[in-house]
């Protein structure tokens, strides 16, 4: 296609030598009929028509670069003016014999010389209007295509209707053709001006191109004005062909025009080059904090973005970057540029309270010019004495202050009140990139502990019992509910041969994680001691007092430590600090025992030995025990009131007749009845031990055989 | 959510904490704080005042046995008082007042603190 493009124009160029070669082969012969030379006008203005188009097309002259179009401009018109300046003693001689004599009477020579400069003049003509077009399609709109296009109609029109004037045919069509020629001269001017408003491509050169342009401009314009001058004066193209000399003609005085406007506009533009500079880095800035606001969130590098491109937008010395921690509430240093080491070691919250206040009541932005007359910026002074101008602006994400942007000079007035504004606007932009990045790092972090907390949630489950403990003439069974993912509720049973069963069901103070370790540390101690104690309060004094030593002051844990002796059906426990238990004789309501003790951990050993009662109590057959944490009787539902001891005493009631699985059920029943849709508050826990008779024991025997083990996960 | 506020009130050696509210592990921090504020001022005799506590958890517990020993450490002490039947339970399970005196009046933990100086 391009190949095509580039070939296209040796059509046109073929018209043009056409026309070249009937003027020499004319003035070979000597054969000047009026017919040859309209002839002529007329292969010429087909090469003009076809050109205009095809020229457009080619590649330089759609190159949107404004600068290389510039550049060509000014070499080509210096170039072909030299020439013009050169040839001038010739090219004067012939016109002047030409005027004379009304008639081409050169020698060959001369001839070809003329062709050879219609022919050059043309080129340029051609290039030069597309590269003006070019221009001129900078800040395109939807009329000025129509407008150029229109000049060109009417500049052809121009020329078109000169031709016959110039044979100077007189009569009716000679008045016409006179007409015609002054309207489309008329239009053709006005449209040039039309055209020549079209310099928006000044928009888009920075100040130091101004500047290029301005005194390329200052060279070219009086170049220009010249050339139209003596080209109009001593050009003897009209005896060639005087369509292609008034298209020349007409052709430059565009090129002046718009060179003149152009240089006009140039200056004008100059004084603000700075500021109009200015404003677009400092869009170029925004827009590079939008960009970087919407995938930056690595937090490091964004507050680094932030500083770097506020001094760009303020031309600042020095930037620093100030955020209020999220959850302390107090003002950091996040990041700077040009700040010493010193300084940045020396910068305290303090520091500047007084202008922090005043910018967190304002919520605007503060400039100062004269930073050693001002009283506000006085504390920033005497921490960076070199400030000069200081701009602070506060960073607002939804009204509210996320911290403060600070942007300073060394000289004194080196500010706008604009640069002001614009870091405002700025910081705005820079306080949602702030918000979100902080948005995305909460999430992530939120989802890592989501996890971790799963993974402690499994193993805190590990140490519960797995399967319940098979006895010849009790059944067992137990549950544990967390609240959260972790918590401080315990139970075990120990197998301590001789038919006896430990029993242990504890609440470590406190929530979550903390007690969730203290929790695992009970167990560890409660095992290993249950081997080695036999009797259920030395082993609690035992666990006390390794457990104080171990335990921070503030926590500590409630146990009820019992030993199931399954031959003579006792129980013998004591109670540490934790709920009583209650015990049930299926037929009157449960009773609660509680027998003195203090919880694990709130004593050294002394009073909690001297405080701690044994107990020991027979059990009959279908005799149940209940034994408990306090997330159960505290257990809340949507109204705030507790499920306390006296529910959980019908619940147990209602079930005393079964199995301790079916109990467990009743109980968990009647509290998620209870909580009403409401959440477990605390975590939950609770043991049923029933004494069955020989009957039961081997009726639920064959219940256990058929359900496989009977496990209990929490949650 | 539920609300915890604390009311202190100085006597000449003497402090009060009026407790308000719900006790557990999301309020027990600002109870710390104050304790440790008390400290820091060197009021070790403090009366702590639960008429108007509605709900104390075990980490509401737990600070009490925080400070005590430093307390004492320092010959003070905390008493506590009008502490409702259902607050006192909690207490009371846990053994509490085998180690804090625990009365009925704030007059009561007054004098409990007189008695000992004199």
């Amino acid at each position: 296609m391009r190949h095509i493009n580039q070939l296209s124009l040796l059509l046109p160029l073929g018209f043009f030598l056409v026309a070249c070669l009937q003027f020499v082969g004319l003035f070979a012969f000597e054969v000047y009929s009026a017919g040859s030379l309209y002839t002529r006008d007329g292969i010429i203005l087909l090469g003009l028509i076809l050109s205009l188009p095809l020229i457009y097309k080619q590649k330089w002259a759609s190159d949107r670069n404004v600068l290389r179009g510039l550049r060509h401009l000014f070499f080509l018109i210096l170039m072909t003016s030299g020439i013009l300046f050169l040839s001038n003693n010739r090219l004067d001689l012939l016109q002047q014999r030409f005027a004379d004599s009304g008639m081409f009477d050169g020698t060959f020579a001369d001839s070809i010389f003329i062709i050879s400069w219609a022919f050059f003049a043309i080129i340029f003509m051609l290039i030069a209007l597309g590269t003006l077009r070019n221009l001129i399609y900078v800040k395109r709109k939807r009329t000025t295509a129509r407008n150029f296009n229109l000049l060109m109609i009417f500049l052809l029109l121009f020329s078109l209707s000169s031709v016959p004037l110039y044979y100077a045919e007189e009569g009716l069509s000679s008045t016409i053709f006179s007409w015609l020629n002054n309207v489309s001269l008329f239009i053709f001017l006005n449209l040039a001006i039309i055209n020549s408003f079209r310099v928006g491509w000044i928009n888009y050169l920075n100040k130091k191109q101004k500047l290029g342009c301005f005194w390329g401009g200052l060279i070219l314009t009086p170049v220009q004005i010249a050339f139209l001058i003596h080209f109009r004066n001593i050009s003897p193209i009209i005896s060639f062909s005087p369509l292609l000399e008034r298209f020349l003609e007409l052709g430059i005085v565009f090129l002046t025009i718009y060179l003149v406007f152009s240089f006009l506009a140039l200056l004008s533009h100059l004084p603000t080059a700075r500021i109009y500079d200015r404003k677009m880095q400092q869009i170029q800035s925004l827009q590079d904090l939008s960009r970087a606001l919407n995938s930056e969130f690595d937090w490091a590098k964004l507050v680094r973005t932030i500083i770097k491109l506020a001094s760009e937008v303020a031309e600042s010395d020095f930037a620093w970057l100030e955020l209020y921690d999220q959850k302390a509430g107090k003002l950091s240093l996040i990041s700077s540029k040009n700040l010493s080491d010193h300084e940045r070691q020396t910068w305290s919250s303090t520091l500047h309270s007084g202008l922090t206040d005043w910018l967190q009541r304002s919520k605007e932005g503060m400039l100062c010019n004269q930073a050693s007359k001002s009283e506000r910026v006085a504390s920033i002074r005497k921490w960076k004495n070199e400030t000069g101008s200081l701009i602070a602006v506060p960073l607002m994400a939804s009204d509210r202050i996320l911290g403060f942007l600070y942007a300073g000079k060394k000289e004194e007035f080196g500010f706008e009140q604009d640069d002001a504004e614009m870091l405002r606007a700025f910081s705005d932009q820079a306080a949602v990139a702030v918000e979100n990045a902080r948005l995305v790092q909460e999430s992530i972090v939120k989802e890592r502990l989501e996890q971790e907390l799963r993974i402690a949630h499994e193993a805190q489950m590990k140490l519960l019992p797995k399967e319940m403990p098979q006895l010849d003439s009790f059944a067992i069974d137990a549950v544990c509910i967390t609240a959260n993912e972790v918590g401080g509720d315990y139970y075990d049973f120990f197998e301590l041969g001789d038919h006896k069963l430990g029993v242990v069901i504890g609440d470590v103070s406190g929530k979550g994680p903390s007690a969730a370790f203290y929790m695992a540390e009970v167990k560890g101690i409660m095992e290993a001691l249950a081997k080695e104690v036999r009797s259920p309060k030395a082993m609690l004094v035992a666990a006390n007092e390794t457990l104080y030593q171990n335990f921070d002051r503030k926590t500590f844990i409630s146990l009820i430590y019992g030993i199931i002796d399954t031959r003579d059906r006792r129980f013998t426990f004591c109670r540490a600090g934790h709920c009583p238990l209650f015990i049930m004789n299926g037929k009157t309501e449960p009773r609660m025992l509680e027998p003195r003790g203090l919880g694990v951990g709130l004593d050294a050993g002394a009073i909690f030995e001297k405080t701690l009662e044994q107990m020991t109590i027979k059990l009959h057959e279908n005799d149940a025990l209940l034994l408990y944490t306090d997330g159960v009787t505290e257990a809340r539902n949507p109204d705030g009131e507790e499920f306390g001891e006296k529910r959980l005493a019908t619940a147990l009631m209602q079930a005393r007749e079964e199995s301790p699985a079916e109990i467990k059920k009743t109980i968990i029943h009647h509290i998620y009845t209870f909580f009403d849709g409401q959440n477990a508050y605390d975590d939950l826990t609770f043991i049923v031990i029933k004494a069955q008779s020989d009957e039961a024991e081997r009726h639920f025997a064959k219940e256990r055989r058929k359900n496989g083990h009977i496990q209990h996960k929490a949650g | 959510m539920d609300t915890f506020s604390i009311k202190r009130v100085d006597n000449d050696d003497l402090s009060t904490l009026y407790l308000n509210g719900f006790l557990d592990a999301h309020t027990a921090p600002e109870l710390e704080n104050e304790f440790e504020k008390l400290c820091g001022e060197g009021r070790y005799n403090i009366i702590v005042n639960f008429k108007e506590l509605n709900y104390i958890s075990s980490a509401g517990l737990g600070v009490f046995m925080g400070c005590i020993e430093d307390i004492r450490g320092n010959k003070g002490d905390i008493k506590m008082c009008c502490m409702t039947p259902k607050i006192f339970r909690v207490f009371d399970l846990l053994g509490f007042p085998a180690l804090y005196d625990i009365v009925d009046s704030d007059e009561k933990a007054a004098e409990l603190f007189h008695k000992q100086e004199a």
